[in-house]
């Protein structure tokens, strides 16, 4: 398994990096060094339970004194619609994502196709292009097809982050699969493609689950393909119609900070349920 | 290998496998192509990423505004957007903002990313939680952050409360341009720290112990294994670490552009923020993408400075 590489249920490096210390004290020194990197999103947890009389009143409060629940109600009414805009974007880029760069790094890596240097240098190339060399020629291309203002639009848009960013990430992981299986299947008879599906994809399954929160959680958080393809309100998502609620007239805390969190959901549960995969999945991609 | 498959005696079972697996993967290379598999890939990369890239800088060369835009002609006109946009003042603000933005925000957030992933070498209890627990500001949507930080350096936020208490303040964090860019900083270092320590941190653990149990017998104490073996040995770790820093730092926009929109009076303008700003705002396409171009330019050359710096 190749979490053990990264997190191991025990480290000798204690005895040998370090002088011998209570080990509950570095637990305590751990914590209290997460605490004060973790306060602002502390804050925003708080503070989104807050009126906003008391979120910026003279004393600094840590905890409300009444929980203003209808600030997460008002909230939530007014964002649903945008909730869901975002679910069907984020969803169908990461189904998208996966249906494309699953059997691509595949290939890419073991099928040995001709000019896949090619594409593995074009696709590190892309990920250092701001994100502005993408949104003027798709704002242009979309228009012209009429794709501004479409969910598919923004889907494909999203893509462009999403795809590249993938194949690198499932690259690595097809690297380490065991080929002499497919190779045993293929002389059982199998074909291509029913290898991949039945021996490949399920090997490589903790990397397709990485990828696929990864190609969630991008899109979810997008704003500039957002700001600039999506006009009308209804088929805003979440993170515009947030950044929309700063008015001219000042900024609607009460409504701003449940906002911010419910953008945030998604994101948090997965880091909490897959934390094992992404330090695992983030490491390998980055380093090899 | 031949001669040792057809002595009966020397007949092992990888030479069997070899000799047996050789025509059927030839066969099986000609009844699915490879490229079956990167097809879906290859159009994609075509179509939506090499195209609009292709398009972004032949569009640098046109004259790309509302009029021509509309009227669907947008006749070349070779270097004159990327004259325009050297030629503004706020384009080499943007420039200086954008070196410092990235310089800053990548000495903090490796400075705290090195330590974390030094602290997380010990173990402890609630080691893992605590890892999974600090990956938050990283894959928190930039938006949050951005919101979370525009309340934080709000005139009456928390960060004036707390100088307050001491007797500071209050200061104008995102009201003048002063504060406003090194509060654009501090979220910036805020969202990337997790990032330099996970990798930190796995670098770190690649490290084979008997190095350091070696350098124990020798009698060098933690800090000269620090010295000596742990920030050697994490060099190609570091460099793609930085180097990886400075490609997303440089791209960073939502961040800014939600904090302060590129202001107070440019402020915090950043080629990203400046970029939108004229293409969006000021609807002139193409020297947004002339701007877009000379960014990658900078990114590519703050790269090649980075790999002189450390190859000395």
């Amino acid at each position: 398994m190749e979490d053990r590489l990264y997190l191991p249920e025990f480290s000798h490096r204690m005895r040998t990096t370090f002088a011998t210390l209570p080990r509950w004290w570095i637990t305590v020194a751990a914590l209290t060094v997460m605490a004060v990197l973790l306060s602002p999103f502390y804050w925003v947890l708080v503070g989104s339970f807050m009126t906003p009389a008391e979120l910026f009143g003279s004393q600094m409060s840590l905890w409300p004194k009444h929980f203003a629940v209808q600030n997460w109600s008002v909230a939530f009414g007014r964002l649903w619609p945008h909730i869901q805009n975002s679910l069907f974007v984020s969803a169908a880029a990461s189904i998208g994502t996966l249906l494309i760069t699953a059997p691509a790094a595949y290939g890419l890596v073991w099928r040995k196709p001709r000019g896949r240097k090619t594409l593995f240098a074009f696709t590190l190339m892309t990920q250092m292009l701001p994100a502005i060399v993408f949104v003027i020629p798709l704002f242009i291309v979309f228009t012209k097809i009429n794709l501004v203002n479409t969910l598919a639009g923004l889907t494909l848009a999203d893509m462009t982050f999403t795809i590249p960013f993938a194949l690198i990430m499932l690259s690595a992981y097809m690297k380490d699969l065991p080929y002499e299986l497919v190779e045993a299947a293929l002389v059982d008879g199998a074909g291509q493609l029913r290898a991949f599906l039945m021996i490949v994809l399920p090997m490589t399954l903790p990397g397709l689950i990485t990828v696929a929160v990864f190609s969630f959680l991008i899109p979810w958080g997008d704003l500039i393909f957002a700001l600039s393809l999506i006009t009308d309100d209804s088929l805003q998502p979440l993170t515009l119609q947030l950044y929309k609620a700063f008015g001219q007239y000042g900024i609607d805390w009460g409504f701003l900070l449940p906002g911010s969190v419910l953008t945030a959901v998604p994101a948090v549960i997965f880091v909490i349920a897959a934390s094992r995969f992404i330090v695992a999945g983030v490491t390998r991609g980055a380093i090899k | 290998m031949r001669a040792n498959a057809k002595t009966p005696a020397g007949k092992d079972t990888k030479a069997v496998v070899a000799e047996r697996s050789r025509p059927i993967a030839r066969r099986a290379r000609l009844d699915t192509s490879p490229y079956m598999f990167i097809l879906p890939f290859v159009l994609f990369c075509l179509l939506l990423m090499l195209y609009p890239v292709v398009y972004s800088l032949t569009l640098s060369f046109r004259e790309a505004t509302v009029d021509t835009f509309v009227s669907g002609d947008m006749p070349f006109n070779g270097l004159t957007q990327y004259q325009a946009a050297v030629a503004d003042p706020i384009f080499w603000r943007a420039v200086v903002n954008t070196v410092l933005f990235a310089f800053f925000s990548i000495l903090f957030q490796f400075t705290i990313g090195f330590a974390l992933a030094l602290l997380f070498q010990l173990n402890f209890p609630l080691k893992n939680f605590c890892l999974a627990a600090l990956l938050i500001p990283w894959v928190l949507p930039v938006l949050t952050a951005a919101n979370i930080f525009k309340g934080l350096f709000n005139d009456i936020g928390p960060f004036n409360q707390i100088f307050h208490m001491v007797g500071l303040g209050p200061f104008p964090w995102l009201a003048e341009p002063a504060y406003a860019f090194p509060a654009t900083i501090v979220a910036n270092i805020w969202i990337g720290f997790p990032f330099n320590f996970i990798l930190l941190y796995a670098g770190m653990r690649s490290i084979p112990i008997e190095v350091y149990e070696a350098a124990k017998i020798d009698g060098a104490n933690s800090w000269k294994r620090m010295v000596f073996i742990t920030l050697p040995m994490l060099k190609p770790v570091s460099a793609a670490v930085l180097m990886l820093g400075t490609i997303y730092t440089v791209k960073v926009f939502d961040l800014v552009w939600v904090m302060t929109g590129g202001g107070p009076a440019n402020g915090t303008q950043l080629l990203s923020t400046y970029a939108y700003q004229v293409g969006f705002s000021l609807l002139n396409f193409g020297q947004a993408a002339a701007i877009a171009t000379l960014m990658v330019l900078l990114v590519l050359l703050l790269n090649l400075v980075q790999m002189v710096l450390q190859r000395e």
